[in-house]
């Protein structure tokens, strides 16, 4: 009963009016962000933290508005899957296969609704979720001590790395390399100056949302100048929406499914809303076998997988709640804007912060409601907006992000700082590291020497202290599988999505 | 299929690692001396991972990605040149004008006509200039159109 009234108080919270119109906001640009292809709700989270910083908000404002533009964006991501047949970022992969059949048979209107529904349906249930589990878990790691957390910091480096990227020692230089960044600046314990060649900038260390910006959103300018992804595309005509109350209930329970097996998806750490749309869609094509004709526009293929990675979206903000370890990429930014905020994310916070925890849950649920009260009539709008070609877009989105970074400080040094980071970005793309373990690293680095720190002062030097307690040792041992298993898992499951895409278009 | 992408990345990595490990080690030990862990030893820890996964790099690198050809780097050197011009330019042109320059340069670059790039970069610019000054109340520097005179 405690979490009824946690969740009325968050409902106080996220129910305020300015709270309510940044959720609104977030949910519309969020969409938009997550429709043209390309931009990934990662990025557009990334863009909107400066606007964020430089508007003042406050914590759980701030949190309201990102937790918006990031269920948004997975929203979004289906309307170019369903017209162009062009995945806005890789979950809305597996909505392309019945989606655009969908689209080229003249249902792209019912294919909308019906995607717009299944991701309402997908991401409630996966909120019911958080709100259950997630203070279960919160709970448990109150256990945890210093080298536990230690060990639970490598491995969520361990995890997510494996989605990222396809080499688990370029995950690892990743994930080294931010912690290194984090090194610079003043060391709190002593005073040590560490790395900053006497440049008085650095004393405070490296701002983790120049670099956020920077990596995603100038070496995004960067990749696409390369690839020339050219101009404008042929639209599909989104006929008149003639859908029957019976259509919905048809994909009804394919949408319920889905949505579960999304938010245990999102719940493990690194495999997020990727593996949320891949389970849902296969587990249910195998389900229904010959009943269903999916891959030739099937209804129940575009609300399964919207189903799952919805589910999977609200499942990957139960470890990056609880145990302040994201699991997936853009919840890692997430969190970096929690840190930023001077509040540390972990069980804690559910106590500490209890206001923002539940706040952001609310609001999650009424974004919910307002992304399918938003997309039903909007999505004319949406699609408008797909026919703007991206040598015109992006200049712009980098320009949003360049005035976000300026507004926060003033300083031109920073948009220097902004560029080198792109650059830096882009060159890490091109080599196939992975960048979100960079600002994993940045964000735990301080966190993790604090707690190395405290375990050695604990255990009076002893290293062994790290992996003494069964809890520690059985979370480097998870670690470890975590690395080398998606080495393993990564591949399949990416090819098996490309090999599952390359079918339905073969069979056109 | 060559492989010196990695193994130039393997390289500057252990230079790297070396040097930020013994930068680790120059600094005085913590006052009182003998604690386990100071503010050299997790920097330490950090540069022998890093100097192991850059050996493997080495021995092991993957197959090089494709790289973009001369002329294509070219355009991205002048991408990259046009963002620092905006930052230097940003306080002295004021926002308008240097966020239509390099808006619109951007986008010329990027295959659209030149009117239309750079009227996308004016639209752009005077959209944010005015949702920024006078809805967010965030001031953008006015520089030499001034515009700050009359916003406020």
């Amino acid at each position: 009963m405690d979490t009824l009234n946690f969740l009325m108080q968050g409902f106080a919270v996220a129910l305020q009016p300015q709270n309510l119109m940044f959720a609104l906001f977030g949910a519309f640009v969020g969409t938009l962000i997550g429709a043209l292809p390309g931009l990934g709700p990662a990025n557009g989270v990334a863009i909107l933290i400066p606007l964020a910083f430089t508007l003042g908000l406050s914590a759980d404002t701030a949190m309201i508005l990102l937790t918006a533009v990031y269920a948004g964006a997975m929203y979004g991501g289906r309307i170019s899957s369903i017209l162009l047949n062009i995945p806005g970022d890789e979950p809305a992969m597996m909505t392309c296969l019945d989606g655009y059949p969908m689209a080229q048979k003249g249902k792209a209107a019912e294919a909308l609704a019906i995607s717009a529904i299944a991701s309402f349906m997908g991401g409630l249930i996966g909120t019911l979720g958080l709100i259950l589990l997630a203070p279960v878990l919160a709970r448990f790691a109150l256990t945890f001590g210093p080298a536990e957390y230690f060990a639970l910091f490598v491995l969520a480096f361990a995890t997510l790395g494996g989605i990222t990227g396809k080499n688990p020692v370029k995950t690892v230089i990743a994930a080294t390399l931010g912690i290194m960044i984090s090194t610079v600046g003043i060391e709190m314990a002593t005073g040590t100056q560490r790395y900053t060649f006497g440049v008085l900038k650095l004393y405070e260390g490296v701002d983790f949302i120049l670099a956020i910006v920077g990596l995603f959103a100038i070496s995004e300018l960067m990749l696409f100048i390369e690839e020339r992804a050219g101009a404008g595309r042929k639209l599909i005509q989104v006929g008149k929406l003639s859908l029957r109350p019976k259509d919905i209930l048809d994909t009804l329970p394919t949408t319920v499914r889905g949505g579960i097996l999304g938010f245990i998806a999102g719940v493990l750490p690194g495999a997020g809303a990727s593996l949320g749309s891949f389970i849902s869609y296969t587990l249910e094509k195998q389900y229904l076998g010959k009943r269903g004709h999916f891959g030739e526009g099937d209804p129940r293929g575009v609300a399964a997988p919207e189903a799952g990675n919805n589910g999977a979206s609200s499942g990957a903000l139960v470890p990056m709640l609880t145990l302040g370890v994201p699991g997936s990429g853009t919840t890692a930014v997430l969190l970096a804007m929690l840190i930023s905020l001077n509040i540390t994310p972990g069980p804690l916070m559910f106590t500490q912060n209890a206001d923002i925890v539940w706040g952001v849950i609310a609001a999650l649920l009424i974004g919910n409601f307002v992304l399918l009260l938003l997309n039903i009539p909007l999505v004319g709008f949406f699609v408008k907006l797909l026919s703007v070609p991206p040598m015109y877009l992006l200049p712009v989105v980098t320009m949003v992000a360049f005035v976000g970074i300026y507004s926060i400080s003033h300083a031109t040094f920073d948009l220097y700082f902004m560029v080198a980071f792109g650059v830096f970005g882009y060159l890490l793309r091109k080599l196939e590291i992975p960048l979100v373990p960079i600002i994993l690293g940045m964000l735990l680095g301080p966190e993790m020497e604090k707690n190395l720190s405290h375990a050695m002062v604990l255990s009076d030097g002893d290293w062994s202290i790290l992996w003494g307690s069964p809890l520690a040792a059985g979370l480097w041992t998870l670690a470890v599988l975590g690395l080398v298993l998606p080495y393993l898992v990564g591949p399949m499951l990416r090819r098996r999505m490309r090999e599952s895409m390359t079918e339905s278009q073969t069979s056109d | 299929m060559t492989a010196r992408g990695d193994r130039l990345l393997g390289l500057v990595l252990l230079v790297l690692a070396v040097a930020y490990g013994w930068a680790a080690q120059q600094w005085p030990p913590p006052f009182g001396g003998h604690e386990a862990v100071g503010p050299q030893t997790f920097p330490t820890i950090l540069s022998v991972v890093l100097a192991l996964c850059s050996c493997y790099l080495i021995a092991k690198p993957d197959p090089d990605t494709h790289w973009p050809a001369s002329r294509t780097l070219m355009e991205l050197a002048v991408a990259v040149l046009i963002l620092i011009a905006y930052a230097v330019l940003l306080e002295w042109l004021g926002f308008i004008l240097s966020t239509t320059l390099a808006v619109g340069t951007l986008c010329w670059r990027m295959g659209a006509p030149v009117k239309n790039a750079y009227l996308t970069g004016f639209i752009g610019a005077v959209l944010v200039f005015v949702l920024f000054n006078h809805l967010l109340e965030l001031s953008l520097p006015g520089g030499l159109l001034e515009l700050e005179r009359w916003t406020h």
